[in-house]
Order: structure tokens, then C-alpha cells, then sequence
């Protein structure tokens, strides 16, 4: 296996079979120490299923992957304590509140409990102190949200998996979410997420790879101190180029 | 703390803030505590009406007066047997077996039942007991609070980022099952209660304690199925249906085709076939109360010469009185092979259906219940055992004073007069020969022993259920 000793996550020709059909062929690409990278594609093109695939849901069939140069198949509790997963749609528990779900969680994962650092945590992501201790149920998706990420900041840990996070969220929430996130990077956090939003994509990100039909058909890296273009990343991702070029 | 003592701890603060689980949780208690309540009121007043109508009827006896020894052993007496202290837990088959018996020479009654007035205190639901709650109804409840434990994670998404900082599907499940587990205890309490009244009754500390054993053991198959079942499936309704169904199946279906099946392949004859060709062996014997009976001759003979006389007036015991012993007790040993021939078919019955509980736990903890409760057929057979014996003795001791005090010129002129009448009685002192009855049953250990196999089989489906959680938990995705 090549192994790059830079990249925190690095797939090599990934092979995944789902129900006995092949979701992701041979993809490879690395994501770098405190680069945000986006995992960009359609319905189905695959971006969950190679997040799973990081983290061990789901074992490839070919090729392989690591995390932080560790093979994912060969010490799996190293590699999720190494990482902070968000699900699409925030995953916490609706009858707690912000303090209780954050410390469950985290003392399952065997993080001291520190009232502060908590607080600390929920003013980074800028959650309204006095919703704090209403139960998540009586939430908005963007303030579940932020708990969520407030829970990655409290696990310390250097890589974030996104999975579809600005699904659903207001534009508001959207910038706030993005100015997080990088944030997040800027300090030194590695961050894979995968996305159908391709503005957001490249709002945020610092390469972007382009899925489509469980391939990798194209990579977009933002140019020192600036964005990736939104026109040329929509228009890979729409497949008008490759329609044109199907004309001609 | 741990990370298994800290998931159930989260399981437990989610069921008290469902309204649901709450709600479910409350009637049940209700449910209960009312019928705990109400079965041991019964069971009391049962007691009590069995230990008077024993005293009541053995002064009867007693109190009669100076007659004829013979009218005495069909005069008859009634003995009772009193529930055992944990009944008022499980009845078991108390309800359908006869709790009382008329004792009377030259027959085996069958036990007759209790008063059925009693049945009324439940509106008609006298059939439910605390141990019917336990074994059908508590199961539900576990159900309906467990069912979740592991879909609703996957449902809201939590699965997926618990397994992904590190927790393991078996630490999750092994928490999931702790909190499971600390509610069949908190469920047990009234169990535990009924267990400890009986202690005050004169239940051994053994049996109690085995009878919340085999209960803890029960609910905690429970407790895994639906762990299982939730971990497998990832769709709450299919979680439930699937559980549903084997409420169903184990709890009624199966107990039911397994009576089923149990009397198809394991017949008992009938009462009436059975009877009627005890009776032809019956009639076969001699009738001890004709003196002139052919088959006596040798006796006549063999008693002449032992007291070196040459006419039955002239010997020093009553050959009446004699002959009517040796007539029971020839008639007694074929009545006791019919009866131990007919209790050991019910066995075998009872132990072909104790055999399903390979099947359904339900069935394997109603039979552990019953015999650690005393209420199960080896104790009713105990009962009648214990009554026969008693039989025997009084009726032989009333042929004993027939042989011994009442001489044999009295006794077959007594019809000629008055007078005659009146000589042909013995002393009534000789009704001391009925003696308090106190049934006993099976000693704790012995109960413990005769539960084993049910026992085991619980165990072994406790075992089998945390094999698979532990496998299931290894393999646990979101």
C-alpha cells in the first residue's frame, strides 16, 4: 500500500460492494493536516459511504485506507478515537439538553467532564446560552448542529467527518457553519466532508474531489489565499462539460 | 464510571422521561400489587377455612358416640390439605386439583374442590396471579421499555457517532442489557415480598430464594430477547412486530399446543374405562364384611389352630373384625395400583409437557414456579398419597377395636333386640384412632431437585441469548 506520512487520511484504490453492487470504485485521494477537503457528488454517487468506509462501518472490498498512518483495518479503536464523526442531521439524544448530551457522549468517550471547557465549547459554536438547557427537542437543526460540533471541539480530536452537514440549514446557519468549520481548520483540525452543495463546497474547502457513479472523475484545489471557483466545480459537477464534449 | 454504567444509567433517565414507559410501568404495579394483594387474601381465607373445617371436622369424629366400629368406618372423615405458603404467590394447579378428601372404608374418593365462592373477589379474574403476571404480562412490559434500547439509537442517529469515538457494540449492548437487567429487579420486588411473607408462614429460606432465582432468570431472557431483536432489526415497528409475535408464540401459542400435544401423545385413560375395570378386580376380591365368604376358609382354619379352638365363638378376637382388615388391606394394595398406576400416567404426561420448556422459556419457569411452590401434581399426589395412608390407619384401627373389643356373639346378634343392639358398640375413646391430619409436603431441597430440569432449561436459554448478544455486539453497525 502507498502511504503517504503527511496525509492524516488517505484512500487507495477503494472498492466497496453494498448489497452486492459496487458503490465505489477505486477511488484514492489524500486529505492533508489542517486542510478541509469536500467530497463533492449527486444521490448516490457515494461521499457516505466512503466516510463509513474511514470509519470502519463498512470494510472495502479492494484497495485500502488509513487514518493519521494507521491502516483502518488493522486497529480500528485507534482510528475512532482519532476521529469525531458527525451523521448527516445532527445525531443526538432529543429528551436531554445541550449539557446532558454533550456529557454523555463524552464520557463515553472518556473525556473528563469540565464544566468550562463545556461552556467554552458552546460559546465557540455560539449557541444561545440561555437554550442550553432546554431538551434538544425543542431545537432548530442549526442549533443541533452546533452541539454536535461542540462535541467534536470537546473530543479534541484532529479529524472531523462531516457528513452533509449544512443539509437543511438556513443560509444564516450555513455561514455561520462554514466560518466554524473554518475556524476548525485554521487551528490545526483535518476535515473531510462530504456535500451536495457545491457553493458551500467551495465556500469552505481547500480541495475539492468531485464523486460521481463511485469514482473520483476530477479535483479542485483552491489557489493560494483564495476560493476554488464555484463556476467551474458546478459545471464538473452538473457534467455539462462532458455533455458538450459527448456533442462534439 | 464505566462505560456500561454509564449507558444505563442514560437508558434509565430516557424511560423516566417517556411518558410511555412511565404509564405502561404504573399499571403494571397496579395490576400487581391489586392481584398479589388479592391472592394472598384468598389464600388466607382458604387457609383459615381449611384449618377449621379440619378441626371441625375431626371433633365431629371425636365427638361421636359409643357405637358399632364398622358404622364408624363408613361414617368416614374429611381431611384438608392447606395451602402452601408461597400458593399465595403461585397457586399453581391448586385451582384444578382437589384440595379436600372424605375418608371412608373400601374406597378411594377423589379429591373434591374448594368453595368456588371465592372466585368472585377478582370480578371473575380469580385465574390471575402474581405468577401469571410474571410470566406472561411482565414479559410485555420488558418489551415495550427494551424494545428500543438499541433501534431508537440507529432511528435518531446516534449508532453511528457512539461506535465511531470508540465505543464498542458490545460495551453498548452489555450497558443496554445492566439497565434491562435493574429493571427485572425493580420488577421483582413484589415477588421478593410475597417470597419474604412466606418465610413468616414456614416456607424455607431455600425455596424462596430459588423461586426468585428461576424469576430473575426468566425476565432476563426476556430482557435479552428484546435486546437482540432491537440490536438485529433497525426499524422500531419491526423491532416490535417481531417481539410481538414471539410474546405470542412463547408465552400462549406454544404453552397451548404443547398441553396439546403432550395429551395426544401421552394419554391418560379415562375415569369412567378406568374405574370400571378397577371395579371388575374389585368384585374379584372377597367382600369382608361375609364372614362365610369361601376365600376365608383358610383363614377360619389357620386362626382355629393358632388359638387351639374348634369354633370362631370360641376364639379371643372378633373374626369379624379380622377378616374386615385383611379385606382392606387386600383391597387397599389393588386400589393404591390403580391410583399410583394413574398418577404415574399424569407423570409421565406432566413430564413430556415440562419437556417443551426446551421451547418456550414460559413454560419451562410455569413448571419451575409451581414446584418450587408446593402447587405442582407431585404435590397433589403427594396429598392423596399422604390421605391414603391416613385412610388406611384409621380404617384399620377401627377393624383393630372391631377384632379386639367387640365380641363375636355381640356382633352378629345385634339385630336380634334392643338390648343386643346396644352390647354390639365399643367405647368411644377408640375414635382417637383419627388423628390430626397435617399434610406435608416436599422438603425445599427435594423441590429444588424436582425444578432442575426446568431450571436448567431457563438457564440454557439465558446462555444461548447472551452468546448471541455477544456476537450480535460484535458486529453491531449503525
Amino acid at each position: 500500500m502507498k502511504t503517504d506520512s503527511s496525509a492524516k487520511l488517505q484512500a487507495d484504490q477503494l472498492h466497496i460492494y453494498r448489497s452486492g453492487k459496487e458503490v465505489l470504485s477505486g477511488i484514492s485521494f489524500t486529505v492533508e493536516g489542517s486542510e478541509v477537503y469536500a467530497l463533492l457528488g449527486g444521490n448516490g454517487a457515494g461521499k457516505s459511504t466512503t466516510l463509513l468506509s474511514f470509519l470502519g462501518f463498512l470494510a472495502p472490498s479492494g484497495g485500502s485506507l488509513s487514518v493519521d498512518g494507521v491502516d483502518v483495518g488493522t486497529d480500528l479503536k485507534a482510528v475512532r478515537e482519532a476521529i469525531a464523526y458527525l451523521p448527516e442531521s445532527a445525531s443526538l439524544y432529543e429528551h436531554l439538553n445541550a449539557y446532558e448530551n454533550l456529557r454523555y457522549f463524552l464520557q463515553l468517550a472518556g473525556v473528563p467532564d469540565d464544566k468550562a471547557a463545556i461552556e467554552a465549547a458552546l460559546d465557540r459554536v455560539s449557541l444561545d446560552p440561555e437554550s442550553r438547557g432546554r431538551k434538544l427537542k425543542d431545537y432548530s437543526k442549526g442549533m443541533r448542529q452546533k452541539v454536535a460540533i461542540a462535541l467534536a471541539i470537546l473530543r479534541d480530536t484532529d479529524i472531523l467527518l462531516l457528513d452533509e452537514p449544512t443539509s437543511g440549514l438556513d443560509p444564516n446557519a450555513i455561514d455561520e457553519f462554514h466560518d466554524l468549520v473554518r475556524g476548525l481548520a485554521d487551528s490545526g483540525k483535518t476535515i473531510l466532508m462530504v456535500t451536495h452543495d457545491v457553493y458551500g463546497a467551495c465556500q469552505v474547502a481547500d480541495r475539492i474531489g468531485l464523486l460521481r457513479g463511485g469514482k473520483l472523475v476530477g479535483e479542485f484545489s483552491a489557489p493560494e489565499g483564495g476560493r476554488i471557483e464555484t463556476e467551474t466545480v458546478h459545471r464538473a459537477f452538473s457534467n455539462r462539460t462532458t455533455r458538450k464534449e459527448q456533442a462534439a | 464510571m464505566s462505560a456500561t454504567l454509564t449507558i444505563a444509567k442514560e437508558e434509565w433517565r430516557y424511560w423516566r422521561r417517556s411518558n410511555l414507559a412511565l404509564a405502561v410501568v404504573a399499571v403494571f404495579i397496579v395490576i400487581l400489587i391489586s392481584v398479589s394483594w388479592l391472592t394472598a387474601l384468598r389464600m388466607h381465607a382458604e387457609s383459615h377455612e381449611r384449618a377449621h373445617h379440619q378441626a371441625d371436622s375431626d371433633q365431629t369424629f371425636h365427638s361421636q358416640p359409643d357405637r358399632h366400629p364398622h358404622r364408624m368406618v363408613h361414617y368416614g372423615h374429611y381431611v384438608f390439605r392447606a395451602p402452601m405458603p408461597l400458593a399465595v404467590f403461585d397457586p399453581g394447579l391448586d385451582s384444578v386439583t382437589g384440595q379436600t378428601l372424605f375418608l371412608e372404608g373400601h374406597r378411594q374418593n377423589s379429591a373434591t374442590f374448594s368453595a368456588s365462592g371465592s372466585s368472585a373477589d377478582l370480578g371473575g379474574l380469580s385465574w390471575l396471579t402474581p405468577a401469571l403476571i410474571y410470566q406472561v404480562f411482565a414479559p410485555l412490559l420488558i418489551i415495550v421499555l427494551g424494545h428500543g434500547a438499541v433501534t431508537r439509537e440507529r432511528e435518531s442517529r446516534a449508532l453511528a457517532p457512539l461506535l465511531a469515538q470508540g465505543l464498542t457494540g458490545r460495551t453498548l449492548l452489555a450497558g443496554k442489557m445492566l439497565a434491562l437487567l435493574l429493571f427485572v429487579l425493580l420488577l421483582l420486588v413484589p415477588l421478593v415480598v410475597s417470597a419474604l411473607i412466606s418465610l413468616g408462614s414456614g416456607e424455607s429460606l431455600l425455596a424462596a430464594a430459588s423461586l426468585v432465582g428461576v424469576y430473575l432468570v426468566y425476565l432476563s431472557v426476556w430482557a435479552g430477547l428484546a435486546l437482540l431483536i432491537s440490536s438485529i432489526l433497525h426499524k422500531r415497528s419491526s423491532v416490535l412486530a417481531t417481539l410481538a409475535a414471539c410474546w405470542l408464540a412463547l408465552t400462549l401459542v406454544l404453552p397451548a399446543v404443547a398441553v396439546n400435544v403432550s395429551s395426544y401423545t401421552a394419554p391418560l385413560a379415562g375415569k369412567i374405562e378406568m374405574e370400571l375395570t378397577m371395579l371388575t378386580e374389585v368384585r374379584d376380591l372377597s367382600d369382608g364384611h361375609d364372614v362365610d365368604d369361601s376365600v376365608y376358609d383358610r383363614v377360619h382354619a389357620s386362626l382355629l389352630e393358632e388359638h387351639g379352638v374348634d369354633r370362631v365363638e370360641d376364639l379371643e378376637v372378633n373374626i369379624r373384625g379380622v377378616l374386615a382388615g385383611m379385606a382392606e388391606a387386600k383391597l387397599t394394595e389393588t386400589l393404591n395400583v390403580y391410583a399410583e398406576r394413574r398418577m404415574e400416567a399424569e407423570m409421565r404426561q406432566a413430564d413430556l409437557l415440562g419437556g417443551y420448556g426446551w421451547l418456550t422459556p414460559a413454560l419451562a419457569v410455569a413448571v419451575a414456579s409451581r414446584t418450587l411452590s408446593g402447587t405442582d401434581l407431585d404435590h397433589y399426589h403427594r396429598f392423596l398419597r399422604q390421605a391414603e395412608e391416613f385412610r388406611f390407619g384409621f380404617v384399620q384401627g377401627l377393624n383393630r377395636a372391631h377384632a379386639e373389643e367387640l365380641s363375636y356373639i355381640d356382633d352378629i346378634n345385634r339385630s336380634r333386640d334392643e338390648e343386643s343392639w346396644m352390647r354390639a358398640r365399643v367405647d368411644a375413646s377408640n375414635w382417637q384412632v383419627v388423628d390430626e391430619f397435617r399434610y406435608e409436603p416436599a422438603g425445599a431441597s427435594v423441590r429444588l431437585a424436582s425444578a432442575g430440569s426446568s431450571i436448567s432449561m431457563l438457564i440454557a436459554w439465558l446462555a444461548v441469548l447472551s452468546g448471541m448478544l455477544v456476537w450480535t455486539g460484535g458486529r453491531l453497525k449503525p
